[in-house]
């Protein structure tokens, strides 16, 4: 066997066992009529296009669209469904930071938004852009647009991305939201990660309706007249419910209520595996603000973060358990015969 | 069904005999003038795909300088895409050929006196 065989059966290695069991020959045969004969010394590779097509090959296998192969099909599903309900968190958000920059420009408040042309107003600018790239995204893909959702969210997502990057390297002062800023970094990426792996070539999107479309942006503005109601009622002066009625907690006490119904429907596999996802998510953000806040604040805060972790590894770890198991019931990946 | 470009090449490469896998990248290569150069890992993703659709099926199997060779064919459904498919295209192609002829006959209007 040449060395470029060794190599490309190793890049192979990345499909699943069931989909080399029925293809790997075929494959190497092709791809080495293709490459020709090399000698060793050359010290061939296969190229990178070569690669990436595996992998992408790979991800669509095992995030399966056709569910005649039950177990990649569950795992697609529970990859789609986390997209789906990180958009939505996504969209909700955007709704809140496009109101609050909106309100602040609309009255010049430069100490939020910056003076016009400053740093600080490009910055503002980029939220609102991206707040609204949330919003078009999860609309996008709820009414099956995947190339429209998939780039929307890119170009929202990047610059938020970017600056996030750049504030973790820069040096900043102990203590300073250091976690937190990586926790937003997760929580900003990972639901476009999600998208763009589990809403693949093969997966036809069903188009949803209007009012779950809209659900999410219609949560933000019921959120941003619920602030003003908090604000009457001074609520805000109790630290523990602010900690429960903010973006978080709200989703966190959203998760609860939907794992309950979704569970008391029988364990769908995919539907616990996604709902543990997210759960996992929102633990990770939540996770990064107790760190953040260990030995800095009063108890009674970090008694409640930590309150919430706890909620949502219990959460994430039953929902997580109850879907490898229902999953286990299934047939094999490879149950469908290839050709 | 949507078909992409590389499934409609991939197809038409089958239209005359079967072929396997390298065949059909030979064959996509040359009806695309070099545009389309299908890389292995697409290719058989394509493959699956048109075989899940019953589009293309598996004809037979050699063994040729100890490398396994599986040859595909197009079935008769796979043609029938075929034949739909290749009618859109052309009709969209003659849409916007006849609109770009309007276009360019009212940029050069006729001489006075009318056509030679």
């Amino acid at each position: 066997m040449s060395l470029l065989e060794q190599r490309y059966r190793s890049v192979l290695r990345l499909l699943p066992a069931f989909y080399r069991a029925e293809r790997e020959e075929e494959m190497v045969a092709a791809f080495m009529e293709m490459a020709g004969d090399v000698p060793d010394d050359v010290n061939a590779r296969p190229g990178w296009g070569e690669i990436a097509s595996v992998v992408a090959l790979s991800v669509r296998l095992r995030l399966g669209a056709a569910r005649d192969r039950p177990r990649p099909f569950a795992w697609g599903e529970a990859v789609r469904l986390a997209a789906l309900l990180g958009l939505a968190y996504q969209a909700v958000y955007g709704v809140l930071v496009a109101a609050d920059v909106l309100a602040a420009l609309s009255i010049g408040a430069t100490p939020l938004v910056g003076a016009p042309e400053s740093v600080e107003r490009l910055m503002a600018l980029r939220d609102l852009g991206s707040a609204l790239c949330a919003v078009v995204a999860f609309t996008a893909i709820m009414r099956a647009r995947p190339r429209l959702a998939k780039a929307v969210a890119l170009l929202g997502t990047a610059p938020l991305l970017a600056s996030q990057a750049i504030a973790l390297v820069l040096p900043r002062p102990e203590g300073d939201g250091l976690w937190m800023e990586a926790g937003r970094m997760v929580i900003t990426a990972a639901p476009v990660v999600a998208l763009l792996l589990g809403f693949h070539r093969d997966v036809t999107p069903p188009r949803r309706s209007w009012w779950l479309t809209l659900a999410p942006p219609a949560t933000g503005l019921m959120m941003l007249a619920w602030a003003e109601v908090w604000l009457a009622l001074r609520l805000y002066e109790s630290e523990w419910l602010a900690l429960w009625l903010d973006l978080d907690g709200t989703a966190i006490a959203a998760l609860v209520v939907g794992s309950a119904f979704a569970m008391a429907r029988g364990p769908v596999p995919s539907r616990a595996l996604g709902l543990s996802i997210a759960g996992l998510l929102l633990l990770l953000s939540r996770l990064s603000l107790l760190i953040d806040l260990y030995g800095s604040s009063t108890g009674e805060i970090a008694t409640v973060v930590a309150t919430q972790c706890v909620l949502l590894t219990v959460l994430a770890g039953a929902l997580a358990a109850v879907g490898l198991r229902s999953l286990r019931s299934l047939p094999g990946a490879g149950a469908a015969t290839l050709t | 069904m949507h078909i992409t470009e590389p499934m409609f090449l991939a197809l038409i490469a089958l239209v005359d005999e079967p072929r396997h896998g390298y065949g059909i990248v030979q064959e996509v290569d040359r009806l695309s003038e070099g545009r389309v150069q299908l890389k292995i890992g697409t290719l058989y993703g394509v493959l699956d795909r048109l075989s899940t659709e019953g589009l293309v099926a598996p004809d037979r199997e050699e063994v040729q300088q100890g490398r396994l060779r599986r040859y595909y064919r197009l079935t008769d459904e796979g043609a029938g895409v075929l034949e739909q498919e290749a009618a859109r295209l052309a009709a969209n192609a003659e849409a916007a050929n006849a609109r770009l002829r309007a276009r360019r006959s009212q940029e050069r209007p006729l001489p006075a006196g009318g056509a030679a």
